[in-house]
C-alpha cells in the first residue's frame, strides 16, 4: 500500500497548445452566425446552396472540430491515463487546420472547387492525420485501456473517413472519380462526421467528464460499450445500405439504433446525476446536460423525414435544412457553450495560479468569467435557435433574421467571456 | 480518511496550511477531499515527506495542486526540506471525503 510514484503522473498538456484552438473556434462561431444573417435567404432554397455549405463547414470544422481538438489535447491524458505524446504534433494540427478551414469555407461560399477547395481539404486532412498520430502514440504509451479512449480513437478514424470523402467529393468536380453526382454522397459524408466523429467523441468524453464534474460515483463501462456498439453498427449498416441498396426506408434502421444509443446515454447521464455527491449543479453542466436532450430533436426529425420520404414525393428541403441546423446550432453548440466554461477557465487558472494559490485564497476557475453574461448568452441562444429553426421550417424570412441576430449576440457574448478568461490577471483575495 | 503521521503536533500544523489549498474544480481543500494520505517528519534530515493522491490520474489540475501542497508545507516548515510524492494505490474514492467535505458539497 502507498507506493509513491518516482515519476509523478502530473505533467499535463501546455496551455499554449490548447488556447489557440478555443480562440479560433470562438471566432468561427461568430463568423458562422454573421453568415446566418447575411445569407439567411439561402435557408429558403437548398441544402446544397454554396452559402449553406460555407456555414455548415464553418460550424463543423471551425467551431465544433477545432474546439474538440483543443479540449481533447487537454482531456485525452485524463481519458487514457497517460501523457499526450507530442505538443509539436498538436501545434501542427492547429496550424494546418487553421489555414485549411478558411480556404475551404471561402471555396464553398464562392463555389470555387478549384485550388482553394483542394488546398483547404488537403490541409484539413493533414491536420486530422497529425491529430490521429498524436492520439495513437499517446494511447500506445498509456498503461491503461478503457472505453473512453476507444471512443476517442474510433471517432478520429470516422473523422478521417469524413474528411477523406469530402476531399474526394471536391476532386470529383475536376475529375470523374465517383459514379454519381456529389449530392448523392452528401448524406454519407455528413453522417460519418455527425455520428462517427461528433456523437462518438461527445459520448466518449462526456461519459467521463459528466460524472467527474458532478462528483458522481456512477460508472457503467458495460453500458458504454453497448452504446459504442450501437453507434458503430448503425454507421456500418448505413454504409452498407448506401452502397448495396438505395431503399430509403432501410435508413430507419440506423436512425433507430442511434435513437436507442442516445436514450441509453441519457439514462447514463441521469444515473450519474442521481448518484452525485455535489448537490448544486452549475449552469455550465446544466446547459451541457440540456444538449443531450437537444440531440433527440434532430433524431426525431430524421425519423419523421424518413417516413415522409416513404409516403410522399419531393425532397422536403426545409426539413433537411432544419435537421442540419438542429445538429450544428442546436446539440453541438449547446454542449460547446456549456463545456467551454468547464474546461477553459481551468486551463487558464493552471497557468495563472499554479504557484500562487498556497499564498492565499485565489479566485476559483468559475469566477474567471462573467456569470450574468453567461446567463444572458444562454437565453439569447435558446431564443435565437428556436426562432431560426422555426424560420426554416415555416420559410418565414423575418424569423430567420431575428434568430440570426440573437445568435450573433450569443456568439459575441461567448467571445467576450472567452477573452475575459484568456486575459485573466492574477488576483489574490 | 485520517492522515498517517509520525508526529501529530507537526502534522496538525501542516494540515492547518493545507486547508487553504483547494482543488480548483471542486472548490474543496485537499485535506477534506481526502487527498493527503501521509505526512511524516524526519528530524535528523530536517525533512517533511507528504504522500498524497489526486482525484484522477493525469488530472489537468494535478501539477498545480501538487505544487501548492509543496508551497504550503514549505511555508509551514521553513527550516525543513519538503518532498511531496504521489500515489494512486489506493486510488482516491468519494468515500475519502470527510464529513466537513460532504457538508460543503451539500450532502
Amino acid at each position: 500500500m502507498f507506493p509513491a510514484l518516482s515519476n509523478p503522473a502530473i505533467k499535463t498538456t501546455s496551455y499554449k497548445v490548447v488556447i489557440p484552438f478555443y480562440i479560433y473556434a470562438a471566432l468561427s462561431f461568430l463568423i458562422a452566425c454573421i453568415l446566418l444573417l447575411t445569407s439567411g435567404g439561402a435557408f429558403l432554397k437548398h441544402y446544397f446552396h454554396p452559402h449553406v455549405l460555407a456555414i455548415t463547414h464553418t460550424m463543423a470544422l471551425g467551431w465544433g472540430t477545432m474546439i474538440i481538438l483543443g479540449a481533447s489535447h487537454q482531456l485525452v491524458p485524463v481519458l487514457i491515463e497517460g501523457k499526450l505524446y507530442s505538443d509539436k504534433l498538436a501545434y501542427t494540427s492547429f496550424f494546418l487546420a487553421a489555414a485549411g478551414i478558411p480556404l475551404l469555407v471561402y471555396a464553398f461560399y464562392q463555389f470555387d472547387m478549384g485550388a482553394p477547395a483542394k488546398w483547404g481539404g488537403r490541409l484539413v486532412l493533414l491536420a486530422i492525420l497529425a491529430y490521429l498520430i498524436n492520439i495513437i502514440m499517446s494511447m500506445s504509451q498509456s498503461k491503461s485501456e478503457n472505453v473512453h479512449s476507444v471512443f476517442v480513437f474510433t471517432a478520429t478514424l470516422w473523422l478521417l473517413f469524413t474528411v477523406s470523402l469530402g476531399l474526394v467529393l471536391v476532386y470529383n468536380f475536376t475529375y470523374d472519380l465517383m459514379p454519381r453526382d456529389p449530392l448523392h454522397y452528401l448524406p454519407l459524408h455528413a453522417h460519418a462526421g455527425i455520428i462517427g466523429w461528433f456523437l462518438l467523441l461527445v459520448i466518449g468524453v462526456g461519459s467521463r467528464l459528466i460524472p467527474l464534474f458532478l462528483i458522481s460515483k456512477y460508472t457503467n463501462q458495460r453500458l458504454l460499450w453497448i452504446i459504442f456498439g450501437l453507434i458503430n453498427t448503425a454507421l456500418l449498416i448505413y454504409l452498407l445500405i448506401f452502397y448495396v441498396t438505395n431503399v430509403k426506408g432501410l435508413t430507419s434502421i440506423p436512425a433507430l439504433l442511434i435513437l436507442l444509443a442516445t436514450l441509453l446515454f441519457i439514462y447514463y447521464c441521469r444515473q450519474a446525476y442521481k448518484k452525485r455527491l455535489r448537490k448544486q449543479v452549475d449552469d455550465q453542466v446544466k446547459i451541457s446536460i440540456l444538449s443531450v436532450f437537444m440531440l433527440l430533436l434532430p433524431i426525431i426529425l430524421l425519423l419523421i423525414l424518413i417516413v415522409m420520404l416513404l409516403y410522399s414525393k419531393g425532397e422536403k428541403i426545409n426539413i433537411i435544412l432544419t435537421y442540419g441546423f438542429m445538429i450544428f446550432f442546436g446539440w453541438l453548440t449547446a454542449i460547446i457553450l456549456g463545456m467551454t466554461f468547464k474546461t477553459l477557465p481551468f486551463i487558464v487558472w493552471n497557468k495563472v495560479y499554479r504557484k500562487r494559490s498556497a499564498a492565499g485564497k485565489t479566485p476559483s476557475p468559475k469566477d474567471m468569467f462573467s456569470h450574468p453574461v453567461f446567463k444572458i448568452m444562454g437565453i439569447t441562444y435558446l431564443a435565437g435557435f428556436t426562432l431560426f429553426a422555426t424560420g426554416i421550417l415555416t420559410s418565414f424570412f423575418l424569423l430567420l433574421n431575428a434568430g440570426a441576430i440573437l445568435l450573433i449576440i450569443t456568439a459575441a457574448l461567448y467571445n467576450w467571456n472567452i477573452l475575459k478568461v484568456v486575459n485573466h490577471k492574477p488576483v489574490l483575495k | 480518511m485520517n492522515v498517517v503521521t509520525n508526529n501529530d503536533i507537526k502534522c496538525n500544523l501542516g494540515l492547518t496550511g493545507l486547508y487553504n489549498v483547494d482543488d480548483p474544480e471542486i472548490g474543496l481543500n485537499v485535506v477534506d477531499l481526502g487527498l493527503i494520505y501521509e505526512l511524516n517528519f524526519n528530524e535528523e534530515e530536517k525533512k517533511v515527506v507528504c504522500l498524497m493522491t489526486l482525484t484522477t490520474e493525469f488530472c489537468p489540475m494535478g501539477e498545480s495542486i501538487v505544487e501548492n501542497v509543496t508551497l504550503s508545507l514549505q511555508s509551514s516548515f521553513q527550516e525543513y526540506t519538503v518532498e511531496v510524492n504521489l500515489t494512486f494505490d489506493p486510488a482516491w474514492s468519494y468515500d475519502m471525503i470527510s464529513e466537513n467535505g460532504r457538508a460543503f458539497l451539500g450532502r
